[in-house]
């Protein structure tokens, strides 16, 4: 696994697209709606608002949990543009209202443009369906009049592979609103990111 | 006769005829399952199959085999109840058999005779050694996290009744997941709820609990050998491919699905919220389908080494967690149906793409056990 010491990595920042609350305060869970039901993510229990955090040896940046306001990118086709380069994956910090498999659109210099898979597991006690580290977890689950113990919330980190050898200029989302991505970041050999 | 009078809200009057003095009920022994209900359980799953697992186990048998054998796509026009345990029968009064049709599993819809007390019928039940499974509530169960919030048509699993004590013991797999006793005064008002129209939860509500139970019924439950394999997952891809019936019922197989996902993309066109509304708890049971069937060849898979039933099975995972994009769309586009239409139809066609191929998949698999 590579270290953030060892890769060159690009954070990318969502805050323009971000469309949903997914994480509350215990004083006020009816702010956060991930799911269709008001659940959210309690943010006591999750990284500080806006820090840095590094999993999987990938630094991310997370948006502002807990804040009540938008925390997170419901897919629905949002077009991203990355600073062009050659990256080998795109880490996400993502989890998903019921586990999903879809599709994103990764566009490169010159128009090539390869789809590629996101799996990304459900955030409502269970487990990594996909494989994906559990970045971080809520022990407990926020409903819109209470705090529920016993029903964790996890977010994942999941990647997806970047396989053209070409700079890679924007991403699609999954046309999914069933995905939410917290955070993303790319990452890519030293030699090419660094070019 | 006595009876006993119970009114908390949401539910009508917990009228239990039959219910003895409480002088008499204090000499009631109570009345226990041997050991207590496998809690089994998996994301993708609703009640219906953490319930039906329980049982399954309780009678000796694999939960993942029994409920993971059969596959298919089935939709009865006008027949999705706005419960989390709805399931488009095969059988109509039959659900055990519907949902585990490659192995013996049976069931009815039963109510507790008018001139008994309704906890000593379950407590009967519970003596002959079944495991009755009641329809609930969730508004009145203090375990469940909907309780004194939300009202949803929810199932659970009753492993004793304690008359002495008015306890019922009861078991659900689902998070945050319990096993133990509660009053009978909160079960008698989760069981015997109208399950009001909740706004809060428009895909479970608004249908009558009326004191329903599923008596099942458990027969040979060894695992399936080859043959038995080859066998069942022939039939279902063959449910899957045959010719769609004329005769204006079931809509099934690839044909059925392609003319539901019609009508949903037609109905949100239209502008009726109610279709699309039932895209949600309809899905709950193909998905939760493809997913134990999925999870089940891929085990066995590994088991007898495999690997063309390991890739079918994951084939078949991938038409489960392709329903979540329809389900999750339906489920927050059927307020306002005519948005979400274009939408509905990008999901309905990956969802076809998904069932093609893995039919496709397990065919192979089947040709080659």
């Amino acid at each position: 696994m590579p270290t953030s010491a060892t890769i060159a990595a690009h954070v990318l920042d969502l805050a323009s697209h971000f469309n949903n609350v997914g994480a509350s305060r215990a004083e006020d869970t009816s702010a956060g709606r991930f799911n269709v039901w008001g659940n959210s993510f309690a943010a006591e229990h999750l990284p500080s608002a806006g820090s840095q955090v590094v999993v999987d040896g990938v630094p991310f940046q997370l948006p502002p949990l807990g804040t009540g306001t938008p925390d997170n990118v419901r897919c629905d086709g949002q077009f991203v543009r990355v600073a062009p380069g050659r990256y080998d994956w795109l880490y996400l910090l993502a989890s998903a209202e019921r586990r999903v498999e879809d599709e994103m659109a990764l566009h490169f210099a010159h128009g090539a443009v390869d789809f590629e898979p996101l799996r990304v597991s459900d955030f409502w006690a269970a487990p990594a369906t996909f494989g994906e580290t559990r970045a971080f977890e809520s022990p407990l689950m926020h409903y819109p009049h209470h705090v529920q113990f016993g029903v964790p919330a996890a977010m994942w980190c999941q990647r997806v592979p970047v396989v053209r050898r070409a700079d890679l200029t924007a991403v699609r989302l999954p046309h999914n609103i069933a995905v939410h991505v917290f955070a993303a970041t790319l990452v890519g050999p030293v030699e090419e990111a660094n070019r | 006769m006595t009876a006993t009078a119970i009114t908390t809200e949401g539910a009508e009057p917990a009228v239990r005829p039959g219910a003895t003095e409480s002088a008499d009920r204090a000499g009631r022994r109570p009345v226990q399952a041997l050991r207590r209900p496998l809690l089994w359980y998996r994301d993708p799953l609703s009640c219906l199959q953490t319930t039906f697992a329980a049982v399954v186990d309780a009678a000796g048998g694999d939960p993942l085999e029994v409920l993971g054998a059969g596959w298919e796509f089935r939709h009865l026009p006008g027949d999705v109840r706005t419960e989390e345990f709805y399931h488009p029968s095969r059988h109509p009064e039959d659900l055990g058999r519907s949902i585990a049709p490659h192995h013996h599993v049976r069931s009815r819809w039963t109510t507790p005779a008018a001139d008994r007390d309704p906890l000593s019928e379950l407590a009967d039940e519970i003596a002959a050694g079944r495991l009755p499974i009641a329809a609930v509530d969730n508004f009145h169960l203090p375990f469940r996290p909907a309780y004194h919030d939300v009202h949803a048509a929810h199932l659970v699993v009753v492993y004793g009744v304690d008359l002495a004590r008015d306890l019922v013991l009861v078991s659900d797999a689902q998070p945050p997941a319990f096993t133990g006793p509660i009053r009978a005064e909160d079960f008698l008002a989760a069981w015997g709820s109208v399950n009001p129209a909740d706004d809060q939860d428009a895909f479970f509500s608004a249908t009558r609990i009326d004191r329903r139970y599923l008596r099942v019924e458990i027969g040979d439950s060894r695992p399936l050998d080859r043959d038995g394999l080859r066998a069942a997952l022939r039939a279902n891809v063959d449910g899957f491919t045959a010719a769609p019936a004329s005769d204006g019922g079931a809509w099934t197989g690839l044909a059925g699905l392609r003319r539901y996902l019609d009508e949903v993309v037609a109905a949100a066109a239209a502008g009726d919220s109610a279709t699309v509304r039932d895209v949600y708890p309809f899905g709950w049971s193909m998905q939760a389908q493809a997913c134990l069937h999925g999870e089940l060849l891929r085990t066995v898979g590994v088991d007898r080494d495999l690997p063309c039933l390991r890739e079918a099975g994951r084939a078949v995972e991938a038409v489960g967690h392709t329903w979540s994009g329809l389900r999750v769309t339906a489920a927050h586009g059927w307020p306002a149906p005519q948005a979400a239409a274009e939408s509905l139809e990008h999901h309905g066609a990956r969802l076809q793409q998904r069932y093609q191929c893995a039919v496709e998949a397990v065919d192979r698999a089947v040709g080659r056990l």
